[in-house]
């Protein structure tokens, strides 16, 4: 079991790094040579090739044959990857920033708005999908699912800017921007619910469904056992695996943020700084977050899988 | 159904058909995607002989004496900023919506499929390969790497002279995003087509075809490909909603449809004179959308129920 | 500052500062106000206007601009007076003012701030130059200060650069290659700020959240991409509202607090909002007291006599509208093989009709009127009106699209086709990929350029790559802006100089050896009639040539709400904000 576990942590780093290598070739390969944007409107040639040879944009993209054998591994990507997995992501295009730095500050605001919004969120879908379950093929459960349909049919940016003018600007009942106290928190938890819970609860929903089905229900319900006790003791635990895994492989995205309710609301978390490094073409942010979400990301999958293992017996580690 | 050759089992296909048509839901929602398409082929059919009589389509001709109205008699949906009429940008929206959904499939489906069955058909170092590649694909963040990916085309196709025939012809931005979307989303499809293949390898059909010395190509296409194709319907109805999301929030971050009036452009659009209380743009868009994407996830529940033999066996237990 | 038009409304709305509309928070006399996109407080990476005025408010150099007075002229701040310029105009003098510090910071052994000598000066006009630090602020003296250029290819940081001396400890001499009539402008630049060496030493990396300066206000609390707050600083003296000012100033109120000591407010707080849609919203909330306005806004905010609307005036909102002193033009690639130049003259002629038709083809007065809803003027020299040499005559290419058609036919394309008998396809690149503003021009550009047969596409990219593209000089058609560093003619004139070409700032890559003759004329000339007129023939002779189609000049637009006093628009406005004032209300 250790070795297994330990393999597959192990198998985390050449995804990581293909991930790096991704996101290198379509920023810095594709994207060119970011010497233009730090020098400035007045650049001079020069200045530019200054600014490259200094921060190694001149070098090969992967490997240096000019410098075979020796520093073969004098170039681009090698560099990157070493400083990141160093713990070393750069700095900042723009604000000359630490990216360490940056990402420090964004954590904390991205985690008030995730984690609140997470929790309601399985909350909800989870209580609603054993309503739907519990009164499964009647008017209750097709109802719920139509209108969680309904629900994730409805794009976020029209959720924020519905909300954000007659909620917040019009009505005054939230604030209409800012990350100043709680108050502040909850136009974006709420819109977040809204738009989220929909495709969670039909989510849920089919698992309990799916265990209902299972032929230990049948019996328990034979032997006369009540519907709740059955919802409550034996799908629910059952269906607990499925659920624990759908949580474990969101968790990453508590700590990237989002996107469209950081940008919107003012928050000034992990989700705004990397839609400003998109527009800014702020490499080294990029790389950092896309970097980190991945690995996250991958982590998680792993936990699930090992988790798996560990709680049903049936299935084999191979 | 009752066919005259009458000794052939039912396939699946008629099952499902048959399955489709007692849900009621499914049956409204096939009504609302036939409506939607009839649409979409009059935009292409606007849209196309304009293009080939090399005149300006009668929906981008402004009229900047109307601009910003009400909804009217004449005018539906009031005007948009240049004295557009809004109805006609909303349906010009239904055909970049299906333009999208189309030309990323033309792209998801065969490198999935391939790729899938590549994988599962040979195991393996090909197998390890593909996964490999799929979950590095599959663990960028997505935004991002359809961000990226589309900036990056737009770019290309722009500045190439090979491409300008094709850009005649094609918005760059819709390339643009097509191929950001398909270049990632192809990693769900290739999971389910190679878990499919992994299956059906060790079949009894496939087994005796290789027994009797038929090619692994022929095996991989011929014989089991007809038995996963299902998967690719399903994949298709349950994706093209959330492309038509996802078109919207690239617009917002500047990645989207550039000369045509896709939906996020609107809403974006829209954005821009909600506090004047115009709020029937928005509204407009919103409704087009919300009723596509809406028919679409419950015809793509029904249709994979209906197919899919999994669920199919869940029900009937309950019979 | 070649700095976009979506940008300017969050400039404007930077420089102009707002007021909160919550009495509890107007008891403490605070100014509440929005910017995007801030970068740092290194004076050495200034370039972008919100930077330059959160540095602004911190930072201080030898001169600024007076606050009221037109023409802009530059008035002595950390130095005693104006400069003594020696007879060949080679050597600027200037003296310190003395019992001048550094606010207290940390950075210093005991904790209180250094009293500011020349050295100081010496050591940060020589950081700036430094290649290490990459500053996009260089430009100001590199080819003008003595030794300056050398200094930097020889890469020796310990030696001095001759040019700057600290001739006693309140005495410093600006030595010049050549005449520099310049100088006098760039030093009012938040590039030519002074910074101790302390703060650089002490906090290294972290310099750019430690600002140390001799400014107005000192940094209370930075929350990067989110808010900027600054307080008071205590040891700031030594400056007074000014006494006089134009003609109407004192009718508007602006002469009230004469003699006043700066600052007026106790503290300010900058959001960083990027949508406009948010920050009218807060404007409309009073959570702030000043705002632009974008395209979509104006309808319902200015009346068609370009007042404000009844709802606006009865709040008691004032609006001011402010020439920009910029210039919006389309520059052609003159390296271009299908609209460039050419050593054969008679394809440079056609292409050069191939130009001048794209400039008659775009209908820039109903451009100004519909989409940019009248807050632009169309263009009709190369200078703003404004800047010395600016004259009224009328543009070469005005909208005529009978001409434009005549033209392009003449230029070897009959009705926009090309040999193929396709439409004629050009690309153009702009900036503000995603903002709505940028779509919306692009496709009034391609419908004017449809009229004539011309297939036009234009490529709306971010902020970032399209400054690398505009840089490596490939675009073939550039949708450009610049707005005015200084306000001398010589500003605009370097971005047609031969010599200056991509990826310098002439990234059309225009040449003509007449235009660089007249250039390196003016450049060492004082301002006088003689200068304005040559600044004009440059302008025609540049006309004539059609490397650019001209477009527009952009006026301001602000509103305030009333309790927010002592605003003047200015054209540099980065440390105006001592001068603000909150009534309360």
């Amino acid at each position: 079991m250790i070795a297994y576990i330990l393999r597959r942590i192990i198998s985390v780093a050449p995804i990581a790094l293909g991930v790096l290598l991704v996101t290198f070739l379509l920023f810095r390969v594709i994207g060119g040579n970011p010497a233009y944007r730090i020098a400035g409107k007045n650049a001079t040639p020069a200045k530019i090739a200054q600014i490259s040879h200094a921060r190694g944009y001149d070098l090969p993209y992967f490997l240096n044959f000019e410098k075979f054998p020796q520093q073969l591994f004098h170039a681009q990507f090698p560099r990157l990857a070493r400083n990141i997995l160093r713990g070393d992501f750069g700095e900042s295009l723009t604000s000359k920033m630490r990216v360490s730095q940056l990402l420090r500050d964004g954590v904390l605001p991205s985690l008030c708005v995730t984690t609140p919004l997470f929790f309601i969120e399985l909350i909800l879908a989870v209580a609603l999908a054993l309503l739907a379950a519990y009164y499964r093929d009647t008017w209750i459960d097709r109802s719920l699912v139509v209108l969680a349909v309904m629900a994730m049919s409805i794009s976020s940016l029209v959720y924020i800017m519905v909300a954000q003018y007659w909620l917040a600007s019009e009505w005054r009942l939230f604030p209409v921007w800012g990350f100043e106290g709680p108050q502040y928190l909850i136009l974006p938890v709420l819109i977040g619910t809204v738009a989220g819970t929909g495709g969670t609860l039909r989510f849920y929903r089919t698992v309990m469904l799916d265990e209902m089905y299972q032929d230990y229900v049948r019996t328990a319900r034979a032997k006369g056992v009540s519907p709740a006790k059955i919802l409550f003791s034996h799908v629910l635990r059952n269906a607990l695996i499925p659920i624990l895994t759908n949580v474990i492989v969101a968790l990453p995205f508590l700590y990237t943020g989002s996107l469209l309710l950081e940008s919107f609301f003012g928050i000034p978390g992990l989700g705004r700084l990397l839609v400003s490094a998109i527009s800014n073409g702020d490499e080294d942010v990029i790389f950092a977050e896309t970097f980190i979400g991945a690995v996250l990301f991958v982590l998680a999958n792993t936990l699930t899988d090992i988790a798996y293992t560990w709680a049903d017996p049936r299935i084999r580690i191979k | 159904m009752n066919d005259a050759s009458t000794n052939r089992p039912e396939s699946l296909w008629a099952i499902a058909w048959q399955q489709l048509r007692r849900k009621q839901i499914a049956m409204i929602c096939l009504a609302i995607l036939v409506a939607y398409a009839g649409i979409w082929l009059y935009a292409e059919g606007n849209f196309w002989s304009a293009k080939l009589r090399g005149v300006t389509p009668n929906y981008r001709i402004s009229n900047y004496a109307i601009r910003n109205q009400p909804p009217s008699a004449t005018h539906w949906l009031g005007t948009n900023y240049a004295g557009r009429d809004n109805v006609s940008q909303i349906v010009q929206g239904t055909r970049i919506a299906f333009e999208i959904a189309l030309l990323t499939s033309c792209i998801v489906i065969p490198i999935g499929f391939a790729l899938g069955a590549l994988a599962g058909f040979f195991g393996r170092k090909i197998d390890t390969g593909i996964v490999y590649l799929y979950s590095v694909v599959g663990s960028v963040p997505g935004i991002l790497l359809i961000t990226a990916i589309s900036y990056v085309v737009r770019g290309a196709v722009e500045r190439s002279p090979a491409m300008q025939t094709v850009t005649r012809y094609a918005d760059s931005g819709l390339l643009a995003v097509c191929i950001g979307m398909g270049f990632t989303g192809w990693v769900g499809l290739c999971r389910l087509i190679r878990a499919e293949y992994l299956k059906h390898r060790e079949r009894q059909y496939v087994l005796a075809a290789r027994a009797i010395g038929v090619r692994p190509a022929a095996i991989m296409f011929r014989h089991i490909a007809p038995n996963v194709a299902h998967l690719i319907i399903i994949n298709f109805s349950l994706s093209f909603p959330g492309l038509i999301l996802t078109e919207a929030v690239l617009s917002y971050l500047g990645v989207g449809i550039a000369n045509e009036p896709s939906w996020g452009a609107i809403i974006n659009d829209a954005k821009q004179r909600l506090w004047l209380g115009n709020w029937w743009e928005l509204a407009g868009a919103t409704a087009a959308m919300f009723f596509l994407v809406l028919a679409l996830n419950l015809f793509g529940d029904a249709l994979r129920d209906a197919l899919d033999p999994k669920l199919r066996t869940a029900e009937t237990k309950t019979a | 500052m070649s700095v976009l038009r979506w940008l300017t409304i969050a400039v404007m709305a930077a420089t102009f500062a707002g007021a909160s509309a919550s009495g509890a928070q107007l008891r403490d006399n605070t100014l509440y106000s929005v910017g995007a996109d801030f970068k740092g407080f290194d004076p050495a990476d200034s370039g972008d206007t919100v930077s330059a005025a959160m540095i602004s408010r911190v930072y201080e150099g030898l001169l600024e601009y007076a606050y009221l007075d037109h023409p802009y002229r530059a008035e002595p701040r950390l130095a005693e007076a104006l400069p003594e310029v020696s007879a060949d105009g080679l050597t600027y003098t200037f003296h310190l003012k003395k019992g001048v510090h550094f606010s207290d910071d940390l950075c210093f052994p005991s904790g209180k701030g250094r009293e500011v000598t020349a050295e100081d000066f010496v050591y940060s006009f020589t950081r700036i130059l430094n290649p290490k630090l990459e500053s996009t602020g260089d430009w100001i003296f590199i080819n003008h200060v003595a030794g300056a250029k050398e200094w930097v290819q020889a890469g020796n940081l310990t030696v001095k650069i001759p040019g700057f001396v600290a001739v006693d400890r309140y005495t410093l001499q600006i030595k010049l290659r050549q005449p520099y009539p310049q100088l006098i402008w760039v030093l009012t630049m938040p590039y030519a700020f002074v910074v101790p060496h302390e703060a650089i030493e002490y906090y290294g990396r972290e310099f750019r959240r430690h600002p140390v300066g001799t400014g107005p206000y000192v940094l209370k609390d930075w929350r990067f991409n989110y808010r900027v707050e600054f307080v008071k600083n205590p040891t700031f003296s030594g400056q007074t509202y000014p006494a006089t000012g134009e003609l109407d100033d004192r009718a508007a109120g602006l002469l009230e607090d004469a003699g006043k000591p700066l600052p007026l407010l106790d503290r300010i707080v900058d959001y960083e909002i990027s949508e406009f849609y948010t920050v009218w919203q807060m404007f409309l909330g009073g959570q702030l007291a000043s705002t632009g306005i974008s395209k979509d806004y104006f309808e319902k905010v200015i009346n068609p006599q370009f007042e404000l609307s009844d709802a606006l005036q009865k709040r008691g909102v004032r609006l001011y509208k402010t020439p920009n002193m910029d210039l919006w033009y389309i520059a052609f690639n003159m390296k271009d093989p299908t609209i460039g130049d050419s050593t054969d003259p008679a394809v440079a002629a056609k292409h050069r009709k191939l130009r001048q038709a794209f400039a008659s083809a775009i209908d820039v007065p109903t451009y100004c009127t519909v989409i940019h809803n009248n807050r632009d003027t169309p263009a009709n020299t190369i200078l703003p009106p404004g800047v010395a040499g600016y004259t009224t005559k009328p543009y070469a290419y005005q909208f005529d699209r009978q001409r434009a058609k005549k033209l392009i036919a003449e230029a070897g394309y009959p009705n926009g086709k090309d040999a193929t008998g396709h439409p004629l396809r050009l690309t153009m690149i702009s900036a503000g990929a995603g903002s709505t503003d940028a779509r919306q021009q692009a496709e009034f550009f391609a419908e004017q350029l449809r009229a004539i047969g011309v297939d036009l596409v234009v490529q709306q990219l971010s902020f970032a790559e399209y400054l690398r593209r505009e840089h490596d000089g490939e675009a073939q058609i550039v949708y450009a802006g610049w707005i005015i560093d200084y306000p001398d003619g010589q500003n605009f004139m370097q971005l047609l100089y031969g010599p200056n070409k991509a990826p310098g700032v002439n990234f059309c890559n225009y040449q003509n050896p007449e235009f660089d003759r007249l250039y390196e004329k003016v450049l060492t000339m004082q301002d006088c009639p003689e200068r304005s007129a040559l600044y004009a023939q440059m302008s025609d002779i540049a006309i004539a040539d059609c490397p650019w189609a001209l477009m527009t000049y952009s006026l301001s637009y602000g509103l305030f709400q009333p309790w927010f006093q002592n605003y003047k628009p200015h054209a540099f406005p980065y440390p105006n904000a001592k001068f603000y004032k909150v009534k309360p209300h």
